[in-house]
């Protein structure tokens, strides 16, 4: 009866350790597969106005909402 | 015009072709004439889950081939004749599919069929890409356990990013079936509950699946278990069958273990 003073129960801790291997799952997968492609593109358009090191492509889920977050990291050498 | 679905899971051995053989039985019983296809080539078992691994004379890879058509294919259910099945390939591997000829398949069988339902191979590779590339919607089968529920999450990513109508800008449905639930173990916190699943997963719920030693049972003798009315989990697949053909089928709790005022007594006292 007194069972649950004892410890944490394994279903909460399946829980919590499935929410952040999820969590990393889908940041490393970045959700798509033709973010590659993507970057390359928005690189080159980019270049046409502004040198460009680098661009970066983020998928963002919070609830319900899904963004991508696109960082573009400029050359100041040309 | 039929509706295509595919069952997927991510995780092998969690009940997926199981799933695919009741809930094709439950929707043929409901009067609904639908065909069920194996896509996992090279490992069929539906056929064995049905009981008609005898009857296989063509398989799909054959009629996608244009060696046999859907008619001479198609093997109908011993148990409702409004239910018919395509093999999978034995013989072939999974690098015989191709999108075009998938994409074929699939629209014929979308003309004769109210329901089409693809078992995807377990795993994340080219047999499942091609298995949802076409689907209009997709059952995603879990167990309540963290391995089987982290690889349904890649599955249902790899849904997301590959499916024809996500990159014609449509949304693909997504409903989770939690199967081989111990109520017991909800209950004293050592299972994950539904509810959990679904936040995790993101995803709709379209029905719960108890534990039923029956469910074995039947498979050893090719008789899905949807057809034993005593059956647990047989009920619990009549009913999801029941909301896939368009009824309001209430979800029952099977999360609270089903037990009498002695034992719950006597459960007090432990």
């Amino acid at each position: 009866m007194f069972g649950f003073l004892k410890k944490k129960k394994s279903a909460s801790l399946a829980k919590d350790r499935l929410t952040i291997a999820i969590m990393s799952d889908r940041d490393r997968t970045n959700g798509y597969p033709f973010m590659d492609e993507m970057k390359a593109e928005i690189m080159e358009v980019v270049k046409k106005y502004i040198g460009v090191r680098g661009v970066e492509i983020r998928k963002e889920i919070d609830g319900d909402i899904e963004a991508l977050a696109i960082e573009v990291e400029l050359d100041k050498n040309i | 015009m039929g509706i295509v679905i595919a069952v997927i899971s991510g995780k092998g051995g969690v009940g997926k072709t199981t799933a695919t053989a009741n809930l094709g039985l439950g929707i043929a019983m409901n009067g609904k004439k639908c065909v069920l296809v194996d896509f996992d080539i090279g490992q069929r078992n539906l056929d064995m889950i049905l009981g008609l691994e005898n009857r296989v004379v063509y398989d799909m890879v054959q009629v996608m081939e244009g060696e046999a058509n859907i008619k001479q294919a198609a093997i109908k259910s011993k148990a409702n004749e409004n239910l018919h099945f395509l093999a999978a390939s034995q013989t072939k591997d999974k690098s015989v599919l191709d999108s075009a000829k998938v994409e074929k398949l699939v629209a014929d069988l979308k003309e004769s069929y109210d329901f089409v339902i693809l078992d995807a191979p377990a795993g994340i590779e080219s047999g499942y890409e091609h298995t949802i590339e076409f689907a209009d919607a997709a059952i995603v089968v879990v167990n309540p356990e963290v391995s089987s529920i982290r690889d349904a999450d890649r599955a249902i990513g790899i849904l997301d990013s590959k499916s024809a109508k996500v990159k014609n800008g449509e949304e693909v449905a997504k409903y989770l079936i939690i199967n081989r639930i111990v109520a017991d173990m909800v209950e004293s916190g050592e299972m994950l509950k539904s509810e959990d699943i679904l936040e995790i997963l993101n995803i709709k719920l379209l029905g719960k699946v108890p534990e039923d030693k029956g469910v074995i049972d039947a498979s050893n003798q090719g008789k899905p278990v949807i057809l034993d009315k005593k059956s647990i989990a047989g009920q619990a697949y009549s009913r999801i069958a029941g909301r896939l053909c368009g009824q309001k089928v209430d979800m029952k709790d099977i999360e609270v273990a089903d037990t009498g005022v002695f034992k719950k007594l006597a459960g007090m006292f432990k």
